[in-house]
């Protein structure tokens, strides 16, 4: 613990010393093209925040570069101060295309099983580990069922039940309501809202539902498109709204209706 | 209901028996009534006599042992070295790009074409026959091995390379199973090619087997044996067939239904 300590100290970091992930005046390029430029902003555990903008303003991109999966072409994305240089078994990540994201040939618990064998559990202890996340997504029921019998809301809580079982610090969702219906949307939101507070995971959110962005988020981060020399971060939004929030009171409430008018006014202007 | 459902398709299958059935009774029909001497055909009587001869003295097992024993060992041998390779190759661009050209190769020459090399390199027997049939499904398997790893789902190596999976669990859990349906495929055929490569090898050199039984029938000037042969060789490329088409229904159907595998 002393020595991360003493790590963080001789890394200089950006914003917040705090901050899990900080982004430090990250750019992409994929070949010619400017995908992000000159992004910095910092995530402090446990919060949650999301990243809304254009198609194209690299919104995937950014989840990307947290898992280590692409690097920056410039600046630097650390975690606890230190640069991320690969994959971390702790650091999970969701999927918007569940049924690609899912082994078609392993069964609900076979797949939430995936996780904890990567992770090296031994195999006896495997099934009660299952059981419990399941039973933590209400999928206890459907255990031996495949994914291709679940409707696309299930499968979704299966992929977040394997994303917890990596018992992730920090969870990627990229999108991951996208493909559904309103009303199991809205449950999703809760439920996700729920499982997150009650591990403290830090969640970084990607989507293009603005309304969705405000009641889910402790910040909302504006992406720019095509940013060219200006900075892709084109605007933060704090979300003074009170925990825990309710579909219909937290919607309803005079902060969220006015940062919703402000998010969306600012996004037109700037399209 | 479910009598009328399982009538329909059993009724069907005797259908396709009909031509066949009627083509033989013709041919023998048409015999009968015109006997004659022949080196090369027999009546379909004279055929499925010899074709029980054959079985009751146990030559035509032995020889079917033989053939699908030497094809088994080039399948062994050929497919799981295509396997491999090809699995290596779909998984590393690098090992592709630069086994490309050597394969490009290698790859259009006709595998009998081997059959006086080997003969000089192994002499007569199931080492022969085993390296030409090996060489035969080698290639076939390991273009089809290959293309069926560049299949599995970008989006599969991503979650397993955030679990952090290892190579060789990431092989056996991700791209196996998600390459198998394919992989069946691809092992269907070489069964296929293997038999045909057993049998004429051992028509051409190799003095084992039913290619041999063949031969010999026809050498021997008994069309009767030859044509049973050549029935029974049609019997066991098809049953081969027939036997992994149930295997691959079995593992591979209730994956399908719900367009869960391409």
């Amino acid at each position: 613990m002393s020595a991360g300590a003493a790590q963080l100290r001789a890394v200089p970091v950006t914003g917040s010393a705090a901050a899990l992930i900080s982004f430090d005046e990250v750019g992409l390029d994929f070949g010619v093209r400017r995908i992000i430029h000159r992004l910095s902003f910092a995530l402090r555990p446990g919060e949650i925040v999301s990243v809304v903008g254009p198609s194209g303003c690299g919104k995937t991109t950014l989840l990307r570069l947290v898992t280590g999966l692409l690097r920056p072409t410039r600046g630097a994305v650390h975690r606890d101060g230190r640069p991320i240089d690969g994959p971390a078994r702790d650091v999970a990540i969701v999927f918007q295309d569940y049924a690609n994201a899912l082994l078609p040939w392993r069964s609900v618990a076979g797949n939430v099983s995936l996780a904890l064998e990567a992770a090296g559990l031994p195999s006896a202890q495997r099934p009660a580990r299952i059981a419990a996340l399941l039973a933590k997504v209400g999928l206890a029921p459907h255990a031996d069922k495949f994914p291709r019998q679940l409707s696309g809301g299930m499968q979704q809580r299966l992929q977040i039940a394997r994303c917890l079982a990596q018992e992730p610090a920090i969870l990627l969702m990229d999108e991951p309501f996208g493909a559904l219906d309103a009303m199991t949307r809205q449950d999703l939101q809760d439920e996700m809202l729920r499982l997150v507070r009650e591990s403290g995971t830090t969640v970084l959110f990607i989507t293009h539902d603005l309304d969705e962005a405000i009641y889910l988020s402790d910040t909302v981060i504006a992406l720019r498109a095509n940013p060219g020399e200006a900075s892709s971060l084109a605007r933060t939004f704090p979300v003074h709204l009170p925990r825990p929030r309710q579909q219909l009171a937290t919607r309803e409430a005079p902060e969220f209706l006015r940062l919703r008018r402000q998010a969306y006014d600012y996004l037109l202007e700037t399209h | 209901m479910a009598g009328a459902l399982a009538a329909r398709p059993a009724l069907a299958r005797w259908r396709g028996c009909v031509v066949p059935l009627l083509a033989l009774l013709a041919c023998e029909l048409a015999w009968r009534a015109h006997p004659m001497q022949s080196d090369a055909v027999a009546p379909p009587s004279a055929v499925l006599r010899a074709l029980v001869v054959a079985l009751g003295d146990g030559s035509l097992a032995r020889a079917t042992a033989q053939t699908l024993l030497a094809s088994l060992g080039g399948l062994l041998l050929g497919a799981g070295g295509g396997l491999l390779a090809g699995v290596l190759l779909g998984l590393s661009r690098p090992a592709a790009a630069s086994a490309g050209l050597l394969i490009e190769l290698l790859r259009p020459l006709p595998s009998v074409a081997l059959i006086p090399v080997a003969m000089l390199v192994f002499g007569f027997g199931y080492r022969l026959e085993i390296a030409v049939i090996g060489f035969a499904v080698f290639f076939p398997m390991l273009l089809l091995a290959h293309a069926a790893v560049r299949t599995v789902p970008a989006r599969l190596t991503e979650v397993s390379a955030v679990l952090g999976l290892s190579l060789t669990a990431h092989v056996r859990k991700i791209v196996l199973p998600a390459a198998l349906p394919r992989l069946f495929v691809a092992l269907r055929l070489c069964v296929g090619i293997a038999l045909v490569v057993a049998v004429t090898t051992e028509i051409a050199s190799n003095p084992q087997g039913l290619g041999y039984a063949l031969l010999s029938a026809q050498q021997s000037l008994a069309p009767d044996t030859m044509l049973a042969v050549l029935l029974w060789v049609g019997c066991i490329g098809w049953g081969a067939n027939a036997g992994l088409l149930a295997v691959e229904r079995r593992c591979f159907g209730a994956m399908q239904v719900g367009g869960g595998a391409p």
